[in-house]
């Protein structure tokens, strides 16, 4: 059998996955404020880096979906 | 509560009684067992895809020059070059950055115009097999043996580098890092051979990315912008030259590295560079992968594009930390007996002060994700030399392709037990770390030496290729025995007694490389060449090199070479 799922496909995946994961980590930090938070965490950085990760994985993830 | 029962039970086994400089949530553990989910589903994946030796040994020699280009820079960048370049940032300044732009760039872009297409068209599998069609036997065991043998220890070291730190940093049980990443790797790398090792590395090169990028990029905007950094570098360190590429280098004691223009640009840019960047198989396997010559000529200029922008995750972070770390970072030596922080463990600490749960898993797995990058280019390149260039050419000629699969499935069981040995054995004797780094460079400079004069001069001749190798690697290895025995030795072999490690390091390989090239011209001067129709494929001069029938003007590699060479450029001026 070959290969049919292209590596960035992979790629797509591994980052929509991740977007999804820190950008709900980052949301619930909102209404759950961490007891000692990192320097510069009024940036929200998991709101948007997620955000930003969630968007790109999602293109790839589309873009290189397996096709028969 | 699966995810809390997950991540009580990555906890139970990972975590030592030590103390740790930060401690993972649940979320970050889910992060970190996506990654590894992911990289075993891939290499179950392409087991199927790896049944004859030519797939599981060159991955089928069908990857694109995309997937070649970030396979061969990937694989470069382990946990090592990670963690000791953002140390060596913090200890040296903007310096270390020569590592990655004249100690890369120019290799990198003359292996993708110049070397490539020699290594291409001979169909050879390895650096080794190369020499073998060049210069004989003897060379190509030289070579491969030395290259075996340095390639499993180097992985150890990166592995226990890695796993020291996730202690420190983490507090995780120092054997529990080494076998659960090592066995990880072992898997897939078994499995699907250089095709699942490449794939993964493209991933892993994405992650340390994606993860490590949020630093920078926060602690630019702590500090202020560059030109803030700059000014708090100055102001609390009370010197400028840690922020200069080459305003400092005019004189052996004016810059923290205690090296002069000359080293870094004939020694790092030349000697080390070359050698390291276009013999060494580790890296060129990657591209010796590529589906056809003009991806295998992007490649490495792929590679090069990417390299240069690496500092931006490596060396900045070292910098940053200058300006905003409450507390100064010392040698690891005194890091042990005053339970300080060492430099190596910059890059985790920066981690720290930036990122809450979420993107701290997704730091802690771009350090794992290089870690496991690393070593999987390094048993995969053992497992390819183990079974052409020592086994099949030496030991066992005639078995069937079926056999020399299973070989190299076994031998990349064999070779990442034999890294899990050397990373018990370093643990115990730390200096070691130090010794094989330069064992390595022994190796690399004078083959450099060797593998261009093969290939740029037909004259060369199968005994001077030998005895020069084998001269080279013997001067390196007794310069460095002299400085140990005597110090004041530094003075001829680093022409300064200001140099540091790194600088005599550098003079080091450029004086076997000189010696390597002389004892090989005038050897070969002295013997019988070779007839010219049968260096064919193998030597400039010699060999019709086939046309690649670009369509438009930017589809050519020398145009592509061309802009990074002069971005290069333009980085090194702008950071004069």
């Amino acid at each position: 059998m070959r290969a049919t799922m292209s590596i960035w496909f992979f790629a797509g995946i591994m980052l929509l996955a991740y977007g999804v994961v820190i950008l709900a980590a980052g949301l619930w930090e909102l209404s759950h404020p961490l007891a000692h938070p990192p320097a510069l965490s009024q940036l929200h950085a998991p709101i948007w880096w997620g955000a930003l990760l969630a968007i790109s994985g999602g293109f790839y993830t589309v873009k290189f979906w397996p096709r028969r | 509560m699966p995810l809390k029962a997950l991540s009580q039970l990555a906890l139970v086994f990972a975590q030592g009684t030590g103390q740790s400089l930060a401690r993972l949530d649940a979320v970050d553990i889910l992060v970190i067992a996506i990654y590894f989910g992911i990289v075993i589903f891939i290499g179950f994946y392409l087991k199927g895809s790896s049944n004859t030796s030519e797939e599981f040994f060159m991955a089928g020699r069908e990857m694109t020059a995309w997937i070649a280009g970030l396979s061969f820079v990937s694989a470069n960048l382990g946990s090592l070059e990670l963690m000791g370049w953002a140390g060596a940032a913090y200890q040296y300044g903007i310096l270390a950055t020569h590592w990655y732009w004249i100690g890369a760039i120019p290799a990198m872009l003359f292996l993708g115009i110049v070397m490539m297409p020699f290594y291409y068209i001979s169909k050879t599998h390895s650096v080794p097999g190369y020499l073998h069609l060049r210069y004989g036997d003897a060379t190509r065991a030289l070579s491969a043996i030395s290259f075996a043998f340095m390639t499993v220890l180097m992985s150890g070291i990166n592995m226990y580098s890695m796993a020291l730190v996730m202690k420190v940093v983490l507090g995780w049980n120092l054997n529990f890092s080494i076998w659960v990443s090592s066995i990880t790797v072992a898997l897939y790398v078994a499995l699907g051979g250089l095709r699942s090792a490449i794939f993964n590395e493209v991933l892993q090169f994405i992650l340390i990315w994606v993860g490590a990028a949020i630093v920078p990029i926060l602690g630019l905007i702590e500090v202020g912008g560059w030109t803030n950094l700059r000014a708090q570098i100055l102001h609390n360190l009370g010197r400028a030259d840690y922020v200069h590429l080459w305003s400092t280098l005019g004189h052996f004691s004016s810059n923290p590295m205690g090296v002069h223009w000359t080293g870094i640009v004939f020694g790092l840019g030349f000697v080390i560079s070359f050698g390291y960047w276009t013999t060494d198989f580790l890296v060129v396997q990657r591209v010796l992968s590529a589906d056809n010559i003009r991806s295998a000529r992007m490649a490495p200029i792929i590679g090069a594009a990417f390299k240069m922008a690496v500092p931006f995750i490596v060396i900045l972070p070292g910098l940053l930390a200058l300006s905003v770390l409450p507390f100064h970072l010392v040698g690891e030596s005194q890091a042990v007996a005053n339970h300080l922080h060492s430099y190596n463990e910059v890059l985790p600490l920066m981690l720290v002060r930036y990122c809450g749960p979420g993107l701290l898993g997704l730091g802690v797995t771009a350090l794992i994700a290089g870690f496991m990058s690393g070593m999987a280019g390094n048993v995969s390149a053992f497992s390819t030399v183990w079974t052409y260039d020592l086994y099949g050419a030496f030991l066992n000629k005639k078995a069937t392709d079926r056999h020399y699969v299973a070989m190299g499935r076994w031998s990349t069981f064999v070779g990442v037990l034999v890294s899990v040995g050397t990373a018990y054995l370093v643990q115990h004797a730390a200096s070691i770390m130090d010794y094989v780094q330069q064992l390595f460079s022994f190796f690399i400079a004078p083959l450099f030496g060797t593998v261009i004069l093969g290939m740029l001069w037909t004259r060369a001749t199968k005994q001077g290729g030998f005895w020069g190798l084998l001269s080279g690697t013997l001067t390196s290895i007794g310069l460095w025995g002299w400085v140990r025995a005597d110090h004041a030795a530094l003075r001829y072999v680093a022409l300064s007694p200001d140099a540091k490690d790194m600088a005599e390091n550098i003079y080091r390989a450029l004086w076997s490389w000189i010696v390597c090239v002389i004892v090989t011209v005038v050897v070969s001067l002295l013997t019988r060449p070779r007839p010219v129709a049968e260096l064919a494929g193998l030597v400039y001069g010699a060999s019709p090199i086939p046309k690649e029938h670009d369509d438009h003007w930017y589809q050519k590699p020398i145009v592509w070479a061309s802009i990074v060479f002069i971005v290069f450029l333009a980085l090194n001026i702008a950071f004069w």
